[in-house]
């Protein structure tokens, strides 16, 4: 009997790792070549993501959340920027031991990406419906007819107003919110597993911010896209995603369950970071700003990356890297004083 | 220190532009040294040496008056510098000023810079044919012409580049200071364009070589008497076939030194300021 | 006198001819600002949200005379500045300063801290000698939280944070009665931002310096304002003092950009991580 519960547990268990983790990312290290060395930008990141989830990653300009998911792409080809160890596993197959011809049938397909700006990612001399149209029969075999139709279900999908009209225009003739739509659209064109938006609201209103956001979520929703959701905004992220890693100076520094980490943040950053928005419910005499600034990536630092901003900064910070510890299911600190402070 | 490491950014591991720029290094001493240089004057006559083969004591030869052709080459080196350098200054003088406040007061750029149109229209060698048939031959009238005619692709340029700088957001700032206009123009804008400045007259030098030597060539350049590269082509041409020494090298002097100046500013061009790359491609 | 407001606009309108892309001779006009008028007391802050392209912009702009074409009245102390020229407007330029968006773009990459910062100091004729400057832009930088030693340095070898604290010194050095902000802290990240957020509000308390703080984000208009006027395609549709704005919203423009606001849930350990 108890063999049996065993054996089923454990069959649950390798099920679960079968189908829940859609990427994997393992101590992923990223640097980019300066003059004669690699300065380090990102650090061990260790990342998974299930299916029909959406993760956020948040931090500051330069803390290496961008280049992870450009990392997760493949689009760090060719540049001055390497991976110089690590694993990103996606869909039971490690990425990085790919061939790029076999990697680029991925791009596009099963993993698709949208950017912050919208102006700049479209073509400007195409029309968008052809636009559409390049990327799904790049990846289906497929009548231009066939194509067009999907691309004004396409259009439909991500509601743009009269599709059969839209799908004629230019770019420069849409506005920034629809452009962003656009961009939704040619992402979600093969029905990826993955989502990637890097800062996708970053250049939008607020209230367009709220009807792309929306979409993105109803889209969810509808097509079970995992999405991985890069912002410098808390807001957004605790508005928009199931789980949240914290990104400081290239380091994973919290990563929580979003309920999680709203209603226990561990590390003084995320605190701080928190305690630097001015909310727009409660007024706010003085902001607890946290103090100095991010050192550049050349600057040096031994222990802890935050320590020499941190109001809790104790000797052994600036001696020892703390390690990302699990200080309650689900959520990882890397602190060395996470349960105390 | 800054200067070091400028030249040093500039011509690192561009061999060319270095070979280039020591070559034009060659130029300028045999200019400024030239009456130490030159073994012999280069208008004293020698009838009884007239058209000698390169050896000693003539390194290159002898024209068809018996000049010593190296002395000649060495003090023609001192008129390409005075050339371009002159031609320089009226360029960028000129043509940087009518560029500048073309931009920045739009009104008055209307008017300037449709003058600079119906200039550009003409080719270069043309416009400066024309202005020389009007103007005596001297040194000064030479350098003058072969100035305005490159003033106008320079006043093009920095009309291009103004009129960028001046919707900065800090000349923006600098108004809300206070600042007048020519503080405007000189300390804020004018700085700005120091590099393409810079890119620009290594330019202008070189093909301010090439219209010197055309112009003198075509007999309406500077004054028959005066050792210059593009006189001696035009000289001994006829002797081409006699002594072909004659033309064979202050022909490769002319072509050396353009080429150099070319491949120097090319580098300049790169290293400074590859912002400007393209609105420089044009000249 | 003394309840006399510092600035009173009335009535202002900015309009634009733009070319139109139907034909070469035709023009449309764009009303950018239409119609719109406010007052800012002396001491007070005054904040101006809208989303991009509503005209607040084109405000600031008007104010400080970088942009033209506009009918109406904004009166400084009493004297209408609209009309003026530049040559006339000139004096008034120390009293109306303007903080700018983008800190890298607002410095001239040309001029050392120095020689920005003198110039201002110079034009109006603030200090005689080079000195006297020196001593100016020692106190100042240091008012700002930046050390002295920087001035000899370059804008380029900054950060963001740090050339929008030069961007104030430049504004507070002349001693300003009004300051006009536009968008001077969205370029900025989250925590830069609270700095440079606090050290405005210091500056702005300790000097009694009134301001026009336009932005399109409500939490940082909710912490640094009194009054708020929400602006609407060139319109303004609501104008309250802040609690009105956002705990009582009457307007429906007003009501939809605070539901849009995407909220950070509060969390009281947030507050605490510098205890």
């Amino acid at each position: 009997m108890q063999c049996g519960t065993a054996l089923i547990l454990g069959l649950k268990t390798i099920l679960q790792v079968c189908s829940v983790a859609l990427l994997e990312l393992d101590n992923l290290n990223i640097a980019v070549a300066s003059k004669d060395k690699l300065l380090p930008v990102v650090h061990d990141c260790s990342l998974s993501l299930a299916e029909h989830e959406t993760l956020g990653i948040v931090g500051e300009s330069g803390c290496g959340k961008s280049l992870t998911a450009l990392a997760i792409m493949g689009l760090l080809e060719g540049s001055q920027v390497k991976i110089t160890s690590g694993s990103i596993v996606f869909d039971g197959q490690n990425l990085l031991e790919m061939k790029p011809s076999r990697r680029r049938l991925i791009m596009g397909d099963r993993m698709a990406m949208i950017f912050q700006e919208p102006m700049t990612s479209l073509n400007p001399v195409y029309r968008i419906g052809d636009q559409i149209i390049e990327v799904i029969r790049q990846h289906r075999r497929i009548s231009n007819q066939g194509a067009k139709q999907r691309a004004l279900e396409l259009l439909e999908l991500v509601k743009i107003p009269q599709p059969e009209d839209r799908i004629n225009s230019f770019p420069h003739q849409l506005s920034g919110g629809q452009r962003q739509r656009v961009m939704i659209a040619i992402a979600m064109a093969c029905d990826p597993a993955l989502l990637i938006a890097d800062e996708p609201t970053t250049a939008l209103d607020v209230t367009v911010q709220k009807e792309v956001l929306d979409l993105m979520l109803d889209l969810q929703q509808r097509t079970g896209t995992s999405i991985i959701l890069i912002s410098h905004d808390l807001g957004v992220i605790a508005e928009t995603c199931n789980e949240v890693a914290v990104m400081y100076r290239g380091r994973i520094i919290e990563k929580a369950r979003t309920r999680q980490l709203f209603s226990h943040m561990a590390h003084p950053y995320t605190r701080g970071l928190l305690a630097s928005i001015p909310s727009v419910v409660t007024d706010t005499d003085w902001l607890e700003a946290i103090p100095g600034r991010v050192p550049t990536i050349d600057e040096q630092l031994s222990g802890c990356a935050f320590h020499p901003r941190c109001a809790h900064t104790k000797t052994s910070c600036s001696q020892t890297e703390p390690p990302l510890i699990e200080v309650q299911e689900h959520h990882a600190v890397r602190c060395h004083f996470a349960g105390e402070i | 220190m800054t200067v070091r490491a400028t030249i040093y950014s500039i011509f690192r591991g561009r061999k060319l532009a270095t070979f280039g720029a020591l070559w034009l290094c060659v130029i300028a001493i045999a200019a400024i040294g030239a009456q130490f240089i030159a073994p012999f004057d280069p208008l004293e006559i020698d009838p009884i040496a007239r058209l000698t083969e390169p050896g000693l004591p003539y390194l290159f030869g002898t024209d068809h008056f018996g000049r010593d052709t190296f002395s000649r080459a060495v003090y023609g080196a001192r008129m390409a510098l005075i050339i371009g350098f002159g031609s320089v200054i009226v360029a960028l003088v000129c043509g940087g000023l009518i560029g500048l406040l073309s931009a920045y007061f739009s009104t008055l750029g209307h008017f300037l810079m449709r003058i600079i149109d119906v200039l550009m229209a003409f080719p270069a060698l043309l416009l400066a044919l024309v202005l020389m048939t009007l103007l005596e031959r001297s040194v000064l009238n030479t350098v003058i012409v072969i100035g305005i005619v490159y003033a106008t692709t320079t006043a093009r340029i920095f009309f291009g580049m103004t009129l960028k700088l001046k919707n900065e957001v800090f000349i923006d700032a600098a108004r809300c200071s206070g600042a007048s206009h020519s503080s405007i123009l000189f300390k804020h804008i004018l700085p700005n364009l120091w590099s393409p400045l810079l890119v620009q007259a290594s330019f202008i030098f070189a093909f301010a070589q090439l219209q010197a030597a055309a112009l003198d060539f075509l007999g309406l350049g500077l004054p028959p008497e005066v050792a210059s590269w593009g006189n001696m082509l035009a000289e001994e041409k006829i002797y081409i076939t006699r002594a072909p020494w004659l033309l064979m090298f202050p022909g490769a002097l002319i072509i050396l030194s353009v080429f150099s100046m070319n491949l120097v500013g090319d580098a300049m061009r790169d290293s400074i300021d590859p912002r400007f790359k393209n609105d420089i491609a044009g000249v | 006198m003394a309840d006399q407001p510092l600035l009173e606009v009335k009535n202002l309108s900015t309009h634009f001819k733009t070319k139109s892309s139907a034909s070469f001779t035709a023009r449309t006009v764009v009303k950018a600002v239409d119609d719109i008028s406010f007052h800012i007391n002396p001491g007070e802050v005054l904040s101006l949200v809208g989303e991009s392209g509503c005209g607040k912009t084109t405000v600031g702009r008007t104010l400080t005379k970088l942009t033209q074409h506009s009918i109406g009245k904004a009166l400084f102390r009493g004297q209408d500045i609209l009309p003026m020229s530049q040559a006339q407007f000139r004096p008034l330029r120390r009293e109306i300063q303007m903080i700018f968006q983008d800190p890298f773009a607002s410095l001239n990459p040309r001029l050392t801290i120095q020689q920005t910062l003198a110039e201002p100091l110079f034009i109006h004729k603030l200090v005689s000698s080079r000195d006297a400057a020196i001593q100016h832009i020692k106190e100042i930088l240091e008012k700002v939280g930046l050390d002295a030693s920087i001035m000899k340095r370059h804008p380029h070898e900054f950060s963001g944070g740090q050339r929008q604290r030069i961007g104030i010194a430049r504004v507070m050095i002349v001693q300003p009665q009004l300051v006009i902000a536009d968008e001077a802290v969205s370029a900025l990240d989250v925590s830069i931002q609270a700095q440079v957020l606090n050290l405005i509000k210091q500056l702005q308390r300790d000097n009694g310096i009134s301001m026009l703080f336009i932005s399109h984000d409500l939490g940082v208009v909710r912490h640094i304002s009194d009054r708020v006027a929400v602006m609407y395609q060139g319109k303004i549709v609501e104008t309250a003092n802040k609690h009105d704005i956002f705990d009582n919203p009457q307007h429906s423009y007003t009501k939809k950009l605070l539901a849009a606001i995407p909220k950070v849930p509060t969390y009281q350990g947030a507050l605490s991580h510098a205890t």
